[in-house]
């Protein structure tokens, strides 16, 4: 079993809507786990996994109004796709602020379930990839000493080498070496990708 | 033996007529009168026997027989009278005279012993009376049993109109009683018809479930034959869920027809924790959107009870839609439902929902099971009245009791089914 490869989980409490899902699913070539409740799903270590959820959004129990507590929380970063037995507009509403990445209401065109799935491993997909650069960031940024960590601050905010060695109290020789210490270990190819780089950060400018 | 009868009809001696010395005027005299006694001896035997053969009712009619065969003998005496006039066979006329002693003796001492019989024999004249008598009587007999039938005609009518009266009167209450039951099961309909309107959408979600099963498993059948090469095992498996999940759709439609349906009420040997499985297969999706979670605590193997399937879904639906409602303000903690089933020891299935809502307020307690009571905003209040009204129908009994950790719950009992007909 591959990790890497997508798997859409789904979750409903319905057995016979499960297996269909399961079975449609596979049809189409896609790798599928299904589960009868969120409390099941959130028993295995899934939700690192890669994929995306379908979740019907009438979800029975405690356990269904705490997940979506804990999806909302960004507990559960995959990608979600609802489903449910109602156009409910309100519900739609929310699980869309909620960040799905569809509603489907049921009987849906296998077709609009299909596309929503592929949007939402690419999404997850994107995520993971901007993830593991935002992992690969913060490593660099760890690295920076101290005052490098100073001297990328003050040069991301657009500060002149001049202005920063005035405001550090050092040669303006001394914050040019800092600044390609920075770059360097930043493995930053200009000052906007730095910039970028410090944004995603969330370092305070 | 010859001898005999040869000296009984010889006529040795003289005849008699010598005796007269053949004077002609004695011996006709004699000749004549012997005659005429003879003819009158032999007519009167004729005349008794005709007489008794007419009056067989006489009393001592043997007598009149016994006079007769004497007057008979007597003329035949005079009939030999005349023939030893000229043959003198003494013996035979001696032997007849015999025979007429034996027949007169007999018939003398016969009427000696009957005549006191003969004078007890009451006088025509006290017979007439007697008679008379009589006939009053009957005519007073006959008097008093006119007025006595026309007594008894008279209670008999009394009595008829008394009874058609009686059985107007019981046609009269046949038919309250009717139109109460047909008023209370139409009432019943009217209730569950609303009900589930109430759970229309809940409804409207059990039938959508299978459906969208279907109409999933139909694509996917269709993607498994499009794959190359078409993939029939796995077509076959999606086809036989979207059967199976057909066929679960037209249940919930049978279920919700069953509800809405205008039968009398049918009692019948149930099994509760199917029907309540039934019930809560109407409620599933309710409970799912109220984020309800159910807990069931039915015992299995419970006996069964009597009682109209659709009637008691009624009271487990209506006692399922009111937890539900009671919960709708609770946040912050879980819903939960319970159903329970359980026997009791004295022979009865104890079915119980309790909630944990917002329970019954103290005010409300007693008036909970009247009809048009509520405290719900669009509620009608029947529910619950009606609900009591069918379980008390089916010999039960329903209540509620406060929960200790808030809430309430409704119980209601059903007689278990006795155990000659329990073939459910």
């Amino acid at each position: 079993m591959s990790t890497a490869e997508p798997t859409v989980f789904v979750i409903d409490d319905d057995k016979a809507i499960r297996s269909a899902i399961k079975n449609l699913l596979e049809s189409m070539g896609l790798r599928v786990e299904v589960f009868p409740s969120p409390r099941e799903f959130l028993k295995g270590a899934h939700k690192d996994r890669p994929g995306c959820l379908v979740l019907d959004v009438r979800l029975p129990g405690e356990s269904g109004l705490d997940f979506q507590r804990e999806l909302a929380n960004g507990n559960v970063e995959l990608p979600v796709i609802f489903i449910t037995g109602h156009g409910d507009i309100p519900m739609g509403v929310q699980a869309m602020k909620a960040g799905a990445v569809d509603f489907l209401t049921k009987p849906f065109r296998d077709q609009d379930l299909l596309d929503a799935i592929q949007k939402a491993i690419g999404r997850d997909q994107a995520r993971r990839q901007q993830k593991t650069e935002g992992a690969g960031i913060r490593n660099r940024f760890n690295s920076l000493t101290p005052r490098e960590r100073e001297v990328m601050s003050l040069v991301v905010a657009g500060l002149l080498n001049k202005q920063v060695a005035a405001k550090l109290g050092m040669s303006e020789t001394t914050a040019k070496i800092h600044r390609g210490q920075v770059m360097r270990k930043m493995e930053a190819q200009s000052l906007p990708d730095l910039v970028r780089m410090s944004e995603r950060l969330g370092t305070p400018s | 033996m010859k001898e005999f009868l040869q000296e009984l009809f010889s006529s040795d001696f003289m005849p008699h007529g010598y005796c007269y010395s053949w004077k002609p005027g004695l011996v006709w005299l004699h000749l004549v009168s012997d005659v005429l006694i003879a003819v009158a001896y032999f007519s009167i035997p004729l005349t008794l026997v005709y007489f008794i053969r007419k009056r067989k009712d006489l009393p001592f009619n043997w007598m009149f027989l016994c006079f007769g065969t004497f007057i008979l003998a007597c003329g035949s005496t005079h009939l030999m009278e005349v023939w030893t006039l000229w043959h003198g066979t003494y013996w035979l006329s001696g032997a007849i005279k015999a025979l007429t002693a034996l027949a007169s003796v007999p018939t003398a001492i016969l009427l000696l012993y009957l005549v006191p019989h003969a004078v007890a024999l009451p006088s025509p004249q006290a017979m007439r009376l007697e008679i008379a008598e009589r006939k009053s009587a009957e005519r007073a007999l006959n008097l008093v049993k006119e007025q006595l039938e026309f007594m008894v005609q008279e209670r008999t009518a009394e009595l008829s109109k008394t009874n058609k009266e009686l059985i107007a009167e019981i046609a009269q209450r046949k038919r309250s009683e009717e139109a109460l039951q047909a008023a209370q099961a139409q009432m019943a309909r009217m209730a569950r018809v609303s009900t589930m309107g109430e759970l229309t959408s809940s409804i409207a979600h059990e039938i959508n479930q299978p459906l969208a099963a279907v109409v999933t498993n139909g694509d996917a059948s269709l993607r498994w034959l499009g794959n190359d090469p078409p993939n029939l095992a796995k077509t076959r498996e999606s086809i036989t869920g979207m059967i199976k999940e057909a066929n679960r759709a037209s249940e919930v439609i049978k279920r919700i027809r069953a509800l809405a349906k205008k039968t009398p009420p049918q009692k019948a040997h149930l099994k509760v924790n199917e029907v309540i499985d039934e019930a809560i297969g109407l409620v599933g999706g309710q409970l799912a959107r109220q984020g309800v979670v159910l807990r069931k605590e039915l015992v299995p193997n419970l006996p069964p009870v009597i009682g109209d399937r659709v009637q008691v879904q009624q009271v487990i639906l209506n006692l399922i839609a009111n937890g539900i409602e009671a919960m709708e303000e609770v946040t912050g903690r879980p819903r939960e439902l319970s159903i329970g089933a359980k026997s009791t020891d004295d022979g009865r299935v104890l079915i119980s929902v309790s909630d944990c809502g917002t329970g019954i307020e103290p005010e409300s307690a007693d008036h909970l099971f009247e009809a048009f009571f509520t405290t719900k905003q669009e509620g009608m209040g029947l529910g619950l009245s009606i609900s009591r009204t069918i379980v008390e129908g089916h010999q039960g009994r329903l209540w509620a009791t406060p929960n200790t950790q808030g809430g309430a719950t409704f119980q209601f009992t059903l007689p278990v089914a006795s155990a000659a007909g329990a073939s459910a």
